[in-house]
């Protein structure tokens, strides 16, 4: 029988023995029970201390270690500068300013560019990153008073909005905000699930002829994005699951909607 | 999941667009977040001093990503980093108060504020656990969470630390047997918890 350094005990409770040392230790520890048994206090250890460790890993993570998660450049730049993230916000704004100096058909033209569902969906992951990091006020209104949130967002934007109801896709509502888009106020609903994963659905009146859309999807930077135009509204269901789950998801909030419609 | 190497996102935005990408957490370092707390916590003993050393730790980790080699354990790069902060900030906090050795027995930290869940009894043995670790010398706590905890490999381990194979598993085993000891003899009397 080979003898047994307190090294194979570790490896072996750790499971980090060669397939080929695992076999004597195997053997060895078959045939002594006092060994054995130290090898069982060390998995008990182990257990013992990752029970008791293991809850830090389900914490919200801190503001400030996202913020260090971020590219320091980009740090660095936001502080005096206004944010990056309203850069392609300000874009917008320089292209309607252009567009009204040069005259109306210039001034159409950069409302359309500006207000195209891509843009919408661009705003959409924006808004997303924006607020769905954040710990502590992630939205304005939380969800205990949904019908306070519901009808203040209905108010500001002047029609008729609703926070689908995801419970049987496994994400609860966590309340709203209003936000502001390129053109018209948004209303922005936060839902998220037992894994602590946020998606949002944000929704704003669309401009006038703009028709109707089947489901579009933009990857923005990481986030996924469900867009479509209906009844004059535009929605955008953003979050960083993958494409086939969000999906599903955006079937059920347009089913619901759907049926709101047929309501009326 | 292979880790992206953090230089890939500046790399990867084209100049002339202002991307919010570059704006947003890295998705891999973000991923590592929750890991590096858990193990700051234990060797800190108090959630401040260990957000203060994870958050140390990125901006290292942002200062040196050079450094990194694609394709090698971000998480093990990170713990490599916070080592080194960690060993570093522990020898300037001893030239200040003068003597403490960072294997020294039972330099016992003030308050440890770990979280403990479970009923009454098991929390009670939980927090007896994380006390014992706490009493074990930080080279010691550090190898055994790493083992342990994280269940990194020992090669992974005296990478991190910057020792070699053998000193990982003397300390492991020193740490264990520590532990085993502290556990038969009479129970610590516990700190209050809030």
């Amino acid at each position: 029988m080979p003898e047994l350094s307190d090294a194979d005990l570790s490896a072996c409770a750790d499971r980090q023995l060669s397939p080929e040392r695992a076999a004597d230790v195997a053997a060895v520890l078959a045939a002594d029970a006092a060994l054995a048994a130290r090898v069982a206090g060390i998995r008990e250890q182990n257990a013992a201390l990752r029970d008791a460790l293991d809850p830090v890993l389900a914490e919200p993570i801190p503001d400030r270690l996202l913020d260090a998660a971020r590219p320091p450049d980009v740090r660095a730049g936001r502080r005096p500068a206004a944010p990056r993230w309203l850069a392609p916000v300000f874009a917008a704004a320089a292209t309607l300013v252009l567009g009204l100096a040069v005259g109306w058909y210039a001034r159409d033209a950069a409302i359309e560019r500006s207000g195209t569902p891509t843009t919408f969906a661009r705003q959409a992951a924006f808004t997303h990153v924006l607020y769905v990091p954040d710990v502590r006020r992630p939205v304005e209104v939380w969800a205990a008073e949904e019908k306070g949130l519901v009808t203040w967002l209905t108010k500001r934007l002047g029609f008729q909005v609703m926070a689908p109801d995801l419970n049987a896709v496994g994400y609860a509502l966590v309340g709203g905000r209003l936000v502001a888009g390129n053109e018209s106020p948004t209303a922005m609903f936060m839902y998220e699930n037992a894994d602590k994963q946020r998606l949002t659905l944000q929704v704003r009146k669309q401009p006038a002829d703009g028709g109707e859309t089947a489901f579009r999807y933009a990857l923005e930077n990481g986030v996924g994005v469900f867009y479509w135009i209906d009844a004059g509204s535009g929605y955008a269901l953003t979050g960083t699951i993958d494409r086939g789950q969000l999906l599903a998801i955006a079937r059920v909030v347009y089913g619901q909607l759907a049926a709101l419609d047929a309501k009326k | 999941m292979a880790p992206r190497n953090p230089q890939e996102i500046l790399i990867a935005r084209a100049p002339s667009e202002p991307a919010p990408a570059a704006a947003l957490p890295h998705p891999d370092l973000v991923a590592a977040i929750p890991r590096l707390r858990r193990y700051a916590r234990v060797l800190t003993g108090d959630p401040t001093s260990a957000d203060d050393l994870v958050q140390d730790a990125l901006g290292r980790a942002w200062e040196k990503r050079a450094l990194w080699q694609a394709g090698t354990d971000l998480r093990a790069w990170l713990f490599t980093i916070m080592h080194n902060l960690f060993v570093n900030q522990r020898a300037l906090a001893r030239r200040e108060a003068g003597n403490v050795s960072l294997d020294a027995e039972g330099e016992s930290d003030a308050a440890w504020q770990l979280p403990v869940r479970g009923n009454q009894l098991e929390r009670v043995e939980l927090m007896q656990v994380l006390q014992q670790v706490g009493r074990l010398p930080a080279e010691q706590r550090e190898v055994l969470l790493l083992a342990a905890v994280e269940e990194l490999r020992y090669e992974e381990i005296a990478a991190v630390l910057a020792i070699p194979v053998g000193t990982v598993m003397s300390r492991l085993s020193r740490a264990r047997e520590r532990l085993r000891r502290m556990a038969v003899e009479a129970p610590v009397p516990l700190k209050a918890v809030k």
